[in-house]
């Protein structure tokens, strides 16, 4: 209980110090959200994306899952994207990844973790289809970092083929999809893809990876 | 045996187009016989109806009587062979007396104005060759209604007078000011005061027949129907009158009169033809083309309302009705008749009399033509107020009460142009009163179709874009909805407007939208424009 008393402890001090700075802070927030960013992201702990990027309530639409994935027949993700893009109107959607990721983990290795399991096949089929260039690299760190980067590129891949994302392409609308990988060493946010504004340009980045590797 | 088998094959084989046609004329010759029981005694009712109209509307048009009688034969042998309607029946119009008097009047001579009638003719085969019968297909149905249930009560109105025997007004006439200073309702009241007991016992006893006739075995015998039966009672009360009780026998004022030649070769001198001089003058054409527009217009409409009257609801091609009246205006004029058109009282009496096909407006005509020549002194015996009685029975059922309700369940989109039809006609003259019905009928669709949706919105309510999806179609009328739509957005709002769907949009609406594109920068509104082909813009 001690832990959870210091959420409300916390709350209220955040409150009152935002109010006497501003005491319509909370009030115009109630009304219309018209938040810029759909942001999906891991569900892990050590990611708290707002704070890292400076926005405030209203700004940012959520979406958080394990290991940030983006399933065509996740209908939670699906709602989300659908709502962001056609309804809040966003312009930019963005998948962040981040290392150390206890997903990406999971599915490089052998261990069962339960339900999470069928969750990660996506990454577990990323893994092997870039088999060859994983076995490449120098270290077991650099390659956990690798799948961390590739799943995050598959994901903006994945995303750029849902019927909402196409549709919303084809009559013009752009929200840009973004790529994004946060280092949980040193804080920053590495870019793995900007500015995705149509299909072919996924596939770009896919070859361009491919070549610079020499795969 | 291989021959069999070719004869087999031969016989059971389709027959060929031509083969086929008369096959299928050999197989409609029962059904034509069968409607002979029901076109001829139809034909002799609208024939005993036809005679006081087409002698009343040459009265009234300043014509020689018989070019009424012509007109009417023409109008039911050779429009009613060629037309391409079941039931309408031709003739001398009443909505064409004013134009004709002026006419003659302006052009110095009946024979003069024969030119003009032919001109008219030919006129209305140029519009049946320009196709200009689709026309008819744009009167809107509650203006016909309309105009059916006036016509309905200008006859029970008109034929009042004619029931009780005050015969002032000249048979047929549907014009609200009459040419004796009286008006519609006023010769009502006129008429009241001066009851004909004679007129008023054979009109009661004809109405009073007509109204149970239907209730009654008599209904079934086809040969004979209520309105022959009435005028041919009215005929025997007449002379029953004469012996029993002098003071009530009908003068001839009072019956239909019929001009009686002294010998058969003065009919000759009825026939008036054309002056052909008249051509060189542009009065001549001004009236024969009026005339032509006029009459083409009046058949239009007569045609429209006469298919729904139709008990078997069959529809009359357009253009062939006019081709049809074009050639018989052509041989009215060149034979001293007046112009005709397409008759709605006639034709409602047809319907009534239980006419089934062509064939009886076709021996109407014959008809007149026979009987004027054969037995003009026994039609002499027939009193006006036997036909009054008929016509008002047509007239209330045209303007049925149930029609009234019908129309009022339909709600006031309908309602109103009909009722408006009605006052107009009544208060004006056929011609005037549709003319302000079709304008107020053509004013309620716009009115409705302005108020349709062009457009939907399908981003639910509250979203932070407002997205836009214009139908299919995006008329002219559209543009104050698409105006009033982009007036309500505040500043900073987004909107997608999708025109992706779209089949056609109006380029006025196109413009509007383009100029919105521009006044939507200075507003502060995100639009976005999805598969709209817009037009520069307008001001540079």
């Amino acid at each position: 209980m001690e832990n959870l008393k210091r959420l409300f402890d916390n709350n209220r001090k955040i409150v009152e110090e935002v109010t006497s700075a501003d005491p319509d802070f909370f009030k115009r927030r109630a009304g219309k959200q018209e938040p810029h960013f759909l942001f999906i992201g891991c569900a892990d702990s050590r990611v708290p994306i707002e704070t890292l990027t400076g926005v405030s309530p209203g700004e940012m639409f959520v979406h958080r899952n394990i290991a940030n994935q983006v399933v065509s027949a996740d209908l939670n993700l699906l709602s989300v994207l659908q709502y962001a893009i056609e309804v809040l109107d966003v312009k930019h959607v963005i998948v962040c990844g981040h290392y150390q990721c206890g997903g990406v983990k999971a599915a490089m290795g052998t261990e069962s973790y339960g339900l999470v399991d069928y969750w990660l096949a996506g990454v577990r089929d990323t893994v092997r289809r870039h088999a060859s260039e994983l076995e490449a690299s120098p270290g077991e760190d650099e390659r956990f970092k690798r799948v961390v980067d590739l799943n995050v590129l598959r994901q903006v891949y994945n995303l750029a083929r849902t019927p909402v994302v196409q549709n919303a392409w084809k009559r013009g609308r752009r929200p840009l999809l973004h790529g994004l990988v946060y280092d949980i060493h040193d804080g920053f946010l590495k870019s793995i893809a900007l500015e995705v504004d149509g299909p072919d340009k996924v596939r770009e980045l896919f070859e361009a990876r491919r070549r610079s590797i020499g795969d | 045996m291989s021959w069999i088998d070719g004869v087999v094959r031969r016989l059971t084989q389709a027959p060929r187009p031509a083969e086929r046609d008369v096959v299928a004329a050999v197989r409609r010759l029962p059904e034509m016989a069968a409607s002979w029981r029901n076109d001829l005694p139809a034909s002799i009712v609208v024939f005993l109806v036809a005679l006081p109209l087409c002698l009343g509307i040459a009265l009234a048009s300043g014509a020689p009587l018989f070019a009424g009688v012509i007109a009417g034969v023409v109008g039911g042998v050779l429009v009613g062979s060629l037309s391409g309607s079941h039931l309408m029946v031709s003739g001398p119009a009443a909505g064409l007396t004013a134009i004709v008097v002026a006419a003659i009047a302006s052009l110095g001579s009946f024979q003069a104005f024969l030119a003009a009638v032919v001109i008219g003719g030919a006129v209305q085969l140029v519009l049946a060759v320009m196709r200009a019968g689709v026309l008819g297909y744009y009167f809107p149905s509650s203006v016909i209604k309309g105009m059916l249930a006036a016509i309905g009560l200008i006859l029970v109105l008109k034929q009042i007078p004619h029931a009780v025997g005050y015969d002032v007004d000249f048979e047929g006439d549907e014009t609200f000011l009459q040419a004796n200073a009286e008006n519609t309702f006023t010769a009502v009241l006129h008429a009241l005061q001066r009851l004909e007991p004679g007129a008023v016992l054979i009109s009661l006893v004809g109405l009073a027949l007509l109204f149970v006739w239907d209730k009654t075995p008599l209904k079934n015998v086809r040969l004979l129907p209520a309105q022959l039966t009435v005028v041919l009672l009215g005929v025997a009360l007449d002379i029953a009158c004469a012996a029993a009780q002098p003071a009530w026998k009908l003068d001839a004022s009072h019956l239909v009169t019929l001009p009686i030649p002294a010998q058969l070769a003065d009919y000759a001198d009825y026939f008036a033809f054309p002056d052909w001089s008249a051509l060189s003058r542009g009065d001549t054409w001004r009236v024969g083309v009026t005339l032509g527009v006029v009459a083409s217009l009046e058949s239009l409409l007569s045609l429209e309302a006469t298919d729904r009257l139709d008990p078997y609801k069959r529809e009359a091609p357009a253009n062939r009705e006019l081709f049809a009246q074009g050639a018989g205006n052509i041989v009215s004029g060149l034979i001293g008749g007046l112009p005709v058109t397409g008759v709605i009282v006639r034709s409602a009496a047809n319907v009534d009399a239980g006419a089934r096909t062509k064939l009886s407006a076709i021996l109407h005509g014959l008809l007149l033509a026979a009987a004027v020549v054969s037995i003009p002194a026994l039609l002499n015996h027939i009193p006006l107020a036997s036909l009054a009685a008929i016509l008002i029975f047509t007239g209330f059922k045209l303007a049925h009460p149930k029609i009234w309700s019908s129309m009022w369940r339909q709600g006031s989109s309908q309602f109103l142009p009909f009722a408006l039809t009605i006052v107009a006609i009544l208060l004006t003259d056929l011609l005037v009163g549709i003319g302000i019905g079709l304008a107020l009928g053509l004013l309620f669709i716009l009115f409705e179709h302005s108020r349709q949706p062009c457009y939907e919105i399908v981003s639910p309510k509250g979203a932070v874009l407002t997205r836009v999806r214009l139908n299919e179609q995006v008329s002219f009328l559209s543009k104050a909805t698409l105006a009033k739509l982009f007036e309500r957005l505040e500043p900073g709002s987004r909107i997608e407007l999708d025109g992706s769907q779209c089949r056609h949009v109006h380029h006025d609406v196109l413009e509007l939208i383009s100029d919105f594109r521009e006044t939507a920068l200075l507003r502060k509104i995100d639009l976005r424009l999805v598969g709209l082909d817009l037009p520069g813009a307008t001001h540079h």
